[in-house]
């Protein structure tokens, strides 16, 4: 090709691109407004697509009833949504309108500023009754950081004891009465490990599913917490941190009631896998998002989807007294920087519906309160799930979650895997901490 | 005839004349320049200078000196991503220089299955890192991989080595080295071949065994081909974070945390870039470090067989 030739090439792709970008930009401002919402079910991915699809239904309601406006999907990693909302605010980027967010970093959110307080708008448009349907939940209060609400729950994920009820027979234990005390679980899980079969299942592997699962519950129980938000001090090494630290310690080393392997490998493992293999007779921390799981392999009958008859069969659900649950959600959110504020509420109000949140595969358990008078959530299964919710907490509101959840779980597993002495080795990961973030 | 003279001086008017001889190089030279200094120079600057810096979550920016270099010195932390990056870089080089060397001696011998060995040698090397991370974590699964179950039966009791801080970090090494010591061998093989066959023939007539010709020949004239292979497998060990992050998250506790995986921890997933900045110019001065050991071995003697 000629020098002349490949000029004429590169001018006529030089104009195209010209027009394309032209074209594009105008689309704006003459043709349909558009509202971006950003949530992280790649259409593309077969696991995501139930979600996707409610997506495209809620968005083709929208479209319907608000003609002129097209939602367009940003999607995003479910663990770096977040991220992005905040990169892209401190870049000034103006692209959204409706974010997916994570309840634990609310307080992050809150300090960057790049999530709108809705708090305003749900006092002067939601009536009581209505506002009732949500904020008896935990994962309510997740999105709340002072008196600024930045996201809103759209269901609820929660964790509980669950027992495998055979194995109880077996040891000559109560089938339907679980342990009443920390003492009792000890007890019950002592007498349930036999042979390959250890009593309690716990996760204690490098992820923060540690702090959320079991260490921040123990603390909950006892008044206190992680950390503190008046003096925005990490305090997690205080006296409770200490036992809870030494009582998990225990439960591996010296009482050998809870697997070594949980100290590795993964968190489904470790509760999901064991607990429906039978390989554990007790799983702390089972997750609500696990209920179809049970279903699939007969330990409940008629629990998924919900029904009035719905039996265990040969799993129980218990909650451990003193030890209150972590409950989370994803929650919607509306980005400060968008310049449809009110589209994007009318899109969430939508999304909120009782009869749209029903079909959000990814909600968990409903977070409206009329959902759970249905006749599939009267029974004794599914109330207990209800009371882990009501009385369950979110995670400390922190902008440095993140780091206080991985300082926490780091410092467990060398107690638990080094042998290292608990008070000292708290003490010392408090200490880091604190050097680096405390007060804000 | 025009003479030689005339030809060396440019003609009057000419850009040459116009920027004087003596600038012309440096002309042509600066885009060049401007465009290194631009894209190598300027993101370590910037990352220095962010270094001094503590951002805080609303984007204000407060200069804070060395106070980021202090509060991570003094965090045990620290210490122990460092002791964890030098186990993990001494490791693998120490495991590498020799097992390379014998892989090169066998795939660059006159024999029929020097070219089996090639293939099987560069297997570890053309596995994307993600996928020899799975293999190797099946391995030692506590459940179904062979090593785990061996180990379990050899020594009575469930032995997790992911779950072990020492032999979780010796297994990551273990890993690193496996992927590592092809390109050492390659770069060896190449140096080797290069080296006449009349030297170790000379050296046989002399009496030098197989030893004395490797320590007196082969090690110094291939001497700059290992310092070479060895600065690169210095630098990718030092900044690698995916395979220990796929293996461990740096667990158990931060045994297995080098400085690399808590800069990818602390950018990428906790938003606190003004500690990785610190912990990226760290990394960026062991780099130096071992640049200049390296390049003084090449420089010292390198390629002179004794």
């Amino acid at each position: 090709m000629s020098l002349k030739k490949a000029l004429c090439v590169l001018a006529g792709l030089l104009l195209v691109s010209g027009f394309v970008f032209a074209s594009g930009g105008s689309e704006s401002s003459s043709g349909p407004k558009v509202l971006h919402v950003a949530h992280f079910y790649d259409p593309m991915n077969a696991s995501m697509k139930v979600n996707s699809d409610w997506f495209n239904g809620i968005a083709a309601q929208f479209e319907k009833a608000n003609p002129g406006v097209k939602v367009q999907w940003d999607v995003y990693q479910w663990d770096q949504i977040d991220v992005k909302s905040m990169s892209d605010f401190r870049s000034g980027i103006k692209a959204h309108d409706v974010f997916l967010s994570s309840p634990q970093l609310s307080a992050q959110h809150a300090q960057v500023g790049d999530l709108a307080d809705l708090a305003p708008t749900i006092a002067s448009q939601w009536s009581k009754d209505e506002l009732a349907q949500f904020s008896w939940s935990a994962a309510w209060k997740g999105g709340i950081v002072g008196n600024k609400q930045y996201g809103i729950a759209l269901g609820n994920h929660t964790r509980v004891l669950v027992y495998n009820k055979d194995l109880f027979k077996a040891a000559g234990l109560d089938p339907e009465r679980p342990p009443q005390t920390l003492d009792e679980l000890v007890d019950y899980a002592k007498k349930l490990t036999t042979g390959d079969v250890y009593g309690l299942g716990m996760y204690f592997g490098p992820s923060r599913a540690t702090i959320e699962l079991y260490y921040s519950p123990f603390l909950w129980g006892a008044g206190t917490d992680t950390w503190d938000p008046v003096t925005k001090k990490a305090i997690f090494a205080n006296a409770t941190g200490v036992k809870a630290a030494n009582f998990f310690k225990d439960l591996v080393n010296t009482w050998k009631v809870t697997p070594v392997a949980d100290e590795a490998g993964t968190y489904d493992d470790a509760i999901l896998n064991a607990f429906v293999n039978g390989k554990v007779a007790m799983a702390w921390g089972y997750g609500s998002y696990w209920i179809p799981a049970l279903e699939q392999h007969g330990m409940v009958k008629g629990a998924f989807p919900p029904t009035a008859d719905a039996t265990e069969i040969n799993a129980g659900v218990a909650l451990l007294p003193g030890c209150p649950t972590f409950v989370n959600s994803w929650d919607v959110s509306i980005y400060s920087l968008s310049q449809n504020k009110e589209l994007a509420w009318k899109f969430i109000n939508l999304m909120l519906q009782p009869e749209n949140l029903r079909g959000y595969g990814d909600a968990g358990l409903p977070i409206r309160a009329s959902e759970w008078n249905g006749p599939g959530m009267q029974t004794p299964f599914y109330k207990l799930w209800k009371q882990s919710i009501a009385t369950g907490h979110p995670m400390p509101s922190t902008a440095h979650y993140g780091e206080l959840a991985d300082t926490v779980a780091a410092a467990l597993q060398s107690i638990l895997v080094s042998n290292q002495d608990p008070q000292a080795t708290l003490q010392k990961a408090q200490d880091d901490w604190n050097a680096k973030y405390a007060g804000n | 005839m025009p003479s030689t003279r005339g030809i060396e001086k440019a003609p009057a008017g000419t850009f040459e004349t116009i920027v004087g001889k003596r600038s012309l190089p440096y002309i042509f030279l600066g885009p060049a320049l401007a465009l290194i200094l631009f894209l190598l120079v300027a993101p370590v600057v910037q990352g220095v200078f962010m270094s001094f810096l503590a951002t805080r979550g609303n984007g204000a920016v407060d200069w804070v000196g060395l106070d980021n270099y202090r509060i991570l010195f003094r965090e045990s932390r620290f210490a122990s991503n460092l002791r964890s990056s030098l186990f993990y870089l001494a490791g693998n080089l120490v495991l590498s220089a020799p097992l390379a060397y014998a892989a090169a001696a066998l795939i660059t011998g006159k024999h029929r299955q020097a070219e089996y060995f090639r293939g099987i040698f560069l297997l570890p090397w053309i596995t994307a890192p993600i996928v020899s991370t799975l293999l190797f974590r099946a391995l030692v699964d506590p459940q179904i991989g062979p090593l785990g179950i061996l180990i379990s039966r050899l020594s009575g009791r469930q032995v997790l080595i992911l779950g072990h801080p020492v032999w979780a970090l010796v297994f990551v090494t273990v890993h690193s080295f496996w992927r590592s010591f092809p390109f050492v061998m390659l770069f060896l093989s190449a140096g080797m071949s290069m080296i006449p066959r009349e030297v170790y023939e000379s050296a046989m007539v002399d009496g030098a065994g197989r030893w004395k010709r490797f320590t007196r020949l082969t090690l110094p004239l291939t001497s700059n081909q290992l310092a070479i292979a060895l600065l690169q497998i210095t630098v990718w060990t030092l900044y690698d974070a995916e395979t220990i992050y796929a293996f461990t998250n740096g667990g158990p506790g931060y045994a297995t945390e080098t400085l690399a995986v808590r800069l990818f921890k602390s950018a990428f997933i906790n938003f606190d870039l003004n500690t990785s900045a610190v912990i990226g110019i760290i990394l960026i001065s062991l780099s130096i470090v071992f640049m200049a050991v390296y390049m003084r071995l090449v420089g010292s003697g390198g390629g002179d067989a004794q």
